[in-house]
């Protein structure tokens, strides 16, 4: 089948890529555009390791064609922050070792980012549904579910003050 | 490789539909049909983004729902506790916002979540065809599965649902909370009048080959209070009218059991 030019925006910066047109937009982020933070666990929509936001909204890039969000907002997690520090949702994940292999953790640090700029006060049952799409199979839930308590507490103290 | 077609209007759609036949595919949300495509014989893909199903608008008395309506676009639309019940337990928050309520009326045993819902509250479907729209209602859609798969519908465009007149509810039997495939999933429709049940509408997924309302448990509680007696005859006639399968997730005998006990559950909630 014959490539297409496919025209994104990827962490605020506009990208150009030669791709097949059934192309998934998980294959696109890692292997055109190198941004490896997308994983791909199952290629199935099973284990969000691969999650993104696309205009704010969090979606499984397995199961994206790429050519469908051409002029939409990609976010992956390498665009979190500009300078590549860490930002505090990811540094609730640090401090309660929610990663052990690392494998979910993006897509888990996706997934309550989602969460977190909807809801910047989940209940921990708000937090396990907005996580229930993502898998992690060594660290555990428990840490991951501390780590997002601990952002959110972050967050609203930091809109307090 | 299939070949991905994007139509500019719905009578495109629906033309491309009926002419290639068997070797087209209606992509919606891609979240069942991505997963089985790539082996899969479909020749064509028609993208149906873009062709305006994706609003829902309010009217008199009730709802036009866009068939590509994300799933959780149709919960903050539409404030009707069974659906809004169903959609939450769809997958979880990503697929929730990919998933159509087009796509999801068409998936097969064991997924197929919103059906009990929309059956419960009695909607319409409409579908274009290059004949043009025509209407059928969902119970007669789920009446023409064979072998738990759809018939060759054509293209859905937009469900219609009036206001329910009485009061809703949606329960899933599944393994764990949240993003799992069900044992079965029941809604249910009650309209009472003086404590006496006037009208009910009783509906099951994942518990035959394809979801249908179950009119025995429905006239188990017709014209009597929905009290112990009449929900355990309901739950009674839900078990001896299910046809279920044995598949990773559960045994018949479980989804069985199940589709009782959910029924009874659901009930309840509404007594
Ligand atoms: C991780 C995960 C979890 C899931 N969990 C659940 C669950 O808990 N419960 C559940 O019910 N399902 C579940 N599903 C299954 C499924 O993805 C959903 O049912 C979804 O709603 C399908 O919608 P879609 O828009 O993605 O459909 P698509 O994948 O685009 O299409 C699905 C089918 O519907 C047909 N179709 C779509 N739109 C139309 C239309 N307008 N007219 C005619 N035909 C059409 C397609 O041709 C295809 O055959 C899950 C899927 C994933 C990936
Ligand atoms: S790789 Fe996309 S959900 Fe697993
Ligand atoms: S940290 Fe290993 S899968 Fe979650």
């Amino acid at each position: 089948m014959e490539s297409k030019l496919i025209r994104l925006t990827v962490n605020g910066r506009e990208e150009a890529v030669v791709a097949d047109p059934l192309a998934t937009l998980q294959d696109v982020l890692r292997d055109s555009l190198e941004l490896t933070a997308v994983k791909s666990g199952c290629g199935q929509g099973g284990c969000g390791s691969c999650s993104v936001l696309v205009d704010g909204e969090l979606r499984l890039s397995c199961l994206t064609l790429a050519e469908r969000v051409e002029g939409a907002e990609i976010t992956t997690l390498e665009g979190l922050n500009e300078t590549n520090a860490i930002v505090p949702l990811q540094q609730a994940f640090v401090e309660n070792y929610a990663a052990q292999c690392g494998y979910c953790t993006a897509g888990m640090v996706m997934a309550a980012k989602a969460l977190l700029d909807r809801n910047p006060a989940p209940s921990r049952d708000e937090i396990v549904e907005g996580l229930s799409g993502n898998l992690c199979r060594c660290t555990g839930f428990a840490p991951i579910v501390r780590a997002v308590e601990q952002a959110a507490r972050a967050l609203s103290g930091e809109e307090a003050s | 490789m299939p070949e991905l077609l994007r139509p500019g209007s719905v009578d495109e759609a629906a033309g491309l539909i009926g002419s290639h036949g068997a070797a087209a595919a209606v992509l919606a949300g891609g979240t069942s049909l991505l997963r089985e495509i790539w082996p899969s014989d479909a020749g064509y893909l028609i993208a149906v983004d873009g062709l305006g199903l994706d609003r829902v608008e309010a009217r008199d008395g009730g709802w036009s729902i866009g068939a590509a309506v994300p799933l959780r676009a149709l919960r903050e639309a539409v404030p009707i506790p069974a659906l809004q019940a169903a959609t939450r337990e769809i997958g979880g928050p990503a697929v929730q916002n990919m998933a159509t309520v087009g796509g999801n009326l068409f998936a097969r045993a064991p997924f197929g979540d919103l059906a009990p819902a929309l059956l419960a509250l009695g909607a319409d479907l409409v579908f274009a065809s290059a004949d043009g729209e025509a209407t059928q209602p969902i119970d007669a859609f789920y009446a023409a599965w064979s072998d738990g798969a759809p018939p060759r519908a054509g293209l859905l465009i937009r469900i219609e649902l009036d206001e329910p007149a009485g009061a809703s509810a949606y329960l899933k039997c599944a393994r764990r909370r949240y993003s799992t495939p069900s044992v079965v999933t029941v809604a249910a429709c009650v309209e009472t009048d003086g404590g006496t049940v006037s009208a009910a509408r009783v509906a099951l997924s994942g518990a035959s080959a394809a979801p249908f309302r179950c009119g025995a448990a429905e006239r188990a509680v017709i014209g009597s209070a929905l009290d112990d007696a009449a929900m355990a005859a309901a739950a009674a006639a839900a078990e001896a009218a299910v046809t279920p399968a044995t598949d990773p997730v559960a045994t018949d005998w479980y989804r069985r059991r199940m589709a009782g006990v959910f029924v009874r559950r659901v009930l309840a909630q509404l007594a």
